[in-house]
């Protein structure tokens, strides 16, 4: 393969701008794949992601298409789209020389266009901006050529297509080749080889995915990670053509898989360079900047003893999620679990729906929290990722925490609705800016414990879902916060409490004792709901007790059915953990989260 | 292996069709029921091994809806079983559908008890039901049940219906208390699929009221053997063997239409279906359940935990070779007060009978052997 014929490039967007569609479409015309074959969107394997229609794990495809007589490879790179993702879209920026900035003809630029262009500007990628769903009736391509011009880029290097219907793609493919550049590493150097992702199988060990920068690695070759110091032997090299094609090498410029039996998850580090271990480089790639997690929340198995598969699962999760950070934790309520962190909280749902889904681990998640910086009153700092953590009032001289800027992209119409909304967040305005005389950002600096509690909901339900938001952390504020308790039947419940605004306590206590009284069936017995801040309870909600639950006839006929419904109603209680002497369902957790406020 | 002392059959005509019924039933005709009792004959010839039987349980539908030649037939038939010498020999009735002369033919044949159907005297309540009652009529006709000897009586009882207060429950109470019988079977109304009241959308009347209705009833009949959850009886000689034979967990015939059996290691069900039951197909489809142990030992556990005696350790051991505790865990139960444990006896004590599914539910989860 010639390497002035190689082209590594990706595709960024906006969540459901047609990426994966625009992939597939790509993948049909170069023939990678046939009509027939095509399952809706190719590259998504997880059924995790064809279900939620989003991205979640990079994928990497060689597809070959002829121009002038020359055949040229190109490495398509998958990324996701939503902003809790912006890590793994630099991950494979880090891979490519091109990006596909696609915009939907229908919607234009939204938040994440723009800070997935950045992220490609800020890698040195050569940026062709596409204008996808042109067929759509509702499509306003010369509004949003308008929008692309306003942030920089020329009339004539926007490519218009159609990935549903075809138009566009040949003149797209043929773009990627005239535009991007081909790799610039060197066949002789000695190896470098970033790994962009890796996966484990139960057969093969660790997969990895690796974009070749320098010289070329063979089979059999015995090669080092240049950062965690593990040697192993190639057992095997492939590219995904969608399908897997074993191959005997691959050099610089090339994208595709390698595997060494490697056993051993924590020997891979996404990021990590691959070298030859008898002729090494002697500098490792730069790598990545390190995601670190915004969000933590307490992971449980249901049932206790399914606590070290729990471990084996987040340890397999983060081979190719290196956001992903867990430390064992334990509480009174729900004995050994995990304290994980997450980039955001589409990331939290996705890892506890794999885990469940992947590994049948039924789980209980705490309600999300945020690090907050706590001074004491001796002078020193303690960083707090939990509300268990929280030390005692008398201690705490102050309380901050991590404040981001949100931009929220909106037609213009919904700018009181979202002023409203960050208000109520406790954000403080910073401006508005007008894209065009329809088109808004709107900025605001809030809590990020406000961004994690319902923004997203709330703010799609202001704007009858138009509205689009992206999000950057920019420090730590001082702010006036408290540890509020829940008491179940007089107990503290630990996996329940939730830091909160002072002055917000009252009604957040108001509301999840609401909602807990909804969630928490009936008991033997009555059960107090109590919401405290220190020993002052500020709510209360009572759960009556359970009056009747009995078959009140039971004779010879009805004897099997009274069996199969007891045997049910034991089945029902499987997803409840059993706190004190009161049974709570998985969902309570979470209840902390959707309580709306007040 | 098989140890079966029990029959239960099933009559299942009826001059009326009461609007809560659920059980197996159809309208009174002399010719079908002519065929049905034909067929109960070949039915019970072809299964009946000739075990001596300590009850025989006559239910419906209305046995008492049958006239007096086919009430003939039918002991005929059941002559046929051998009865122990203090046999419970049980038969369902209606008060429309009885006079003395069906007391005199039940007398002749060995009936011993009697089971009313009497539910309410309430006017509320009757009409929600679609039934009928001349108190006369039932003075009466328990007055000559106890003169001719058949002097174990039960009345049937239902509560919680719908605009039911408390002073109608208490009115029927009192009544009840009145005739002097020697048993009294209690149930709240139940909807069940494909009945009148459930078609017509019933609502249950509100849990609080239904629970109150029950504590009240309990109260009233304080002098009474309250034996099972729904179940009075003057004292404990006068308890329902036949029915204790199924919360005690043991074996019994089922014969006729939509009748349940226990025999061996299987529970099964009879056809509903008239049609299929008079060409000599009795089962109903895909109702065989073969027991395992451990389907048993779940069985035994929900019976048992309905009556006052509970579980009793010593015989559950001879039963299935293991202490209870083998299977299912139950210290902390007992801790937590929701079952007691005394003189090797493990029930649940009578103020959580009436959410005792709870407490069955959580033994049940203590699952430790399976």
């Amino acid at each position: 393969m010639k390497q002035e014929n190689i082209r590594n490039f990706c595709i960024i967007a906006h969540i459901d701008h047609g990426k994966s569609t625009l992939a597939d479409r790509i993948l049909e015309k170069t023939g990678a794949i046939d009509k027939r074959e095509l399952k809706d969107q190719m590259l998504d394997s997880m059924d995790l992601e064809r279900e939620r229609g989003i991205t979640i794990k990079l994928n990497a495809v060689q597809l070959t298409y002829k121009l002038n007589d020359e055949e040229y490879y190109l490495h398509l790179i998958d990324t996701p789209g939503h902003v809790d993702f912006s890590y793994e879209v630099s991950r494979s920026l880090a891979a490519c020389e091109g990006a596909l900035l696609v915009v939907d003809a229908a919607q234009g630029i939204e938040a994440q266009t723009l800070a997935n262009l950045y992220l490609a500007l800020d890698n040195d990628l050569v940026v062709i901006p596409v204008i996808n769903k042109i067929d759509l009736p509702s499509a306003d391509v010369e509004a949003v050529i308008g929008e692309l011009e306003n942030i920089g880029f020329n009339r004539d290097e926007i490519v218009l297509t159609s990935a549903k219907t075809g138009v566009g793609i040949d003149e797209l493919l043929e773009t990627i080749i005239n535009k991007i550049p081909c790799p610039k590493g060197n066949k002789n150097d000695k190896l470098k080889a970033l790994i962009f992702d890796s996966l484990f199988d139960s057969y093969r060990g660790v997969i990895t995915s690796i974009r070749v920068v320098d010289g070329e690695v063979k089979v059999g070759d015995n090669i080092r990670m240049m950062e965690t110091g593990a040697v192993y032997d190639v057992v095997g090299l492939s590219i995904n053509t969608p399908k897997e094609v074993k191959v005997n090498k691959l050099s610089s410029g090339e994208v595709g898989y390698l595997y060494a039996s490697i056993k051993s998850i924590s020997d891979v580090h996404v990021g990590d360079t691959i070298t030859l271990d008898d002729d090494p480089a002697s500098i490792k790639l730069p790598g990545y900047k390190e995601m670190k997690p915004m969000v933590y929340s307490g992971l449980y198995p249901i049932e206790s003893n399914k606590f070290e598969d729990l471990r084996e699962a987040l340890q397999k999760l983060k081979l190719n999620d290196a956001a992903l950070t867990f430390e064992p934790e334990t509480s009174k309520a729900l004995g050994f679990g995990f304290r994980c962190g997450f980039l955001g909280l589409l990331h939290m749902e996705i890892i506890e729906e794999r885990i469940e889904r992947e590994f049948g681990i039924d789980l209980i998640a705490t309600s999300p929290s945020v690090i907050y910086q706590v001074e004491l009153t001796d002078g020193s700092m303690i960083l707090v990722d939990s509300p268990a953590k929280m030390p005692r009032r008398e201690v705490i001289s102050k309380t901050l925490e991590p404040y981001v800027k949100v931009s929220v992209f909106s037609p213009s119409e919904y700018i009181g609705p979202i002023m409203e909304l960050c208000q109520n967040k406790r954000g403080s305005f910073i401006g508005v800016d007008y894209l065009d005389e329809k088109r808004v950002t709107v900025n605001y600096d809030i809590p990020l414990s406000e961004i994690v509690y319902d923004f997203f909901d709330k703010l799609k339900s202001f704007t009858k879902g138009y509205a689009s938001f992206d999000y950057e952390l920019i420090g730590y504020r001082e702010s006036n916060l408290v540890k509020m308790d829940i008491l179940l039947n007089g107990e503290v419940v630990d996996a329940l409490s939730v830091i909160v605004h002072k002055d917000f306590a009252y009604p957040r206590g108001r509301a999840v004792t609401e909602k807990l009284k909804e969630i928490i069936p009936r008991q033997m017995f009555e059960v107090p709901i109590q919401a405290a801040i220190g020993q002052h309870v500020i709510a209360r909600e009572t759960i009556k007790a359970l009056r009747k639950d009995v078959l009140a006839k039971c004779y010879g006929g009805d004897v099997t059915r009274k069996r199969k419904l007891l045997e049910k109603q034991k089945a029902g209680k499987k997803r409840m953990k059993q706190i004190g002497s009161v049974e709570v369902p998985q969902e309570a957790f979470l209840s902390i989260l959707s309580s709306g406020d007040k | 292996m098989r140890d079966v002392r029990s029959c239960y059959i099933h009559i299942p005509f009826c001059n009326k069709i009461c609007s809560y019924c659920d059980f197996c039933k159809i309208f009174y005709n002399e010719e079908i029921v002519d065929k049905y009792l034909d067929e109960l004959e070949i039915e019970i010839n072809d299964s009946y091994q000739g075990e001596v039987l300590d009850t025989i349980y006559i239910g419906g539908g209305t046995p008492s809806s049958l006239n007096n030649k086919q009430l003939n037939k039918l002991f005929s038939i059941i002559n046929k079983l051998n009865k122990s010498k203090d046999i419970e020999f049980t038969i369902e009735c209606n008060f429309d559908s009885i006079d003395y002369s069906k007391l005199d033919l039940f007398k002749s044949y060995g009936i011993n008890r009697i089971s009313f159907g009497l539910e309410s005297i309430g006017k509320n309540n009757l009409e929600i039901l679609d039934r009928d009652i001349d108190k006369n009529k039932v003075i009466d006709i328990i007055n000559y049940c106890n003169k001719i000897g058949i002097n174990n009586i039960n009345v049937d009882l239902m509560y919680a219906i719908k605009n039911e207060s408390i002073d109608d429950l208490i009115r029927d109470l009192e009544f009840i208390k009145s005739l002097n019988i020697t048993h009294v079977s209690t149930y709240s109304l139940i909807l069940e699929e494909h009945t009148k009241l459930y078609i017509e959308g019933y609502k249950y009347i509100d849990e609080e009221i239904d629970r109150k209705m029950y504590d009240l009833i309990c109260d009233y009949l304080s002098d009474f053997d309250h034996y099972e959850i729904s179940n009075f009886s003057k004292n404990s000689t006068y308890r329902s063997k036949h029915n204790m034979c199924y919360w005690k967990n043991l074996e019994y015939y089922g014969f006729g239409l939509g009748s349940s059996g226990y025999e061996g290691n299987i529970r099964y069900s009879k056809t509903r279906s008239i049609t299929k039951y008079l060409n000599h197909d009795y089962m109903m489809d895909n109702s065989l359940e073969f027991l395992k142990t451990k389907d048993k030992i779940n069985y035994e556990i929900i019976l048992n935990l309905r009556t006052s005696d509970g579980i009793n350790l010593e015989s559950f051991k001879d039963k299935y070779s293991n202490d209870l505790d083998y299977y299912y865990k139950y210290d902390n139960l007992v801790d937590e007060g929701l079952l007691k444990l005394e003189d090797n006896r493990l029930f649940i004590p009578n103020d959580l009978w009436y959410i005792s599914n709870s407490v069955i539910v959580k033994l049940l989860e203590g699952e430790v052997n399976g």
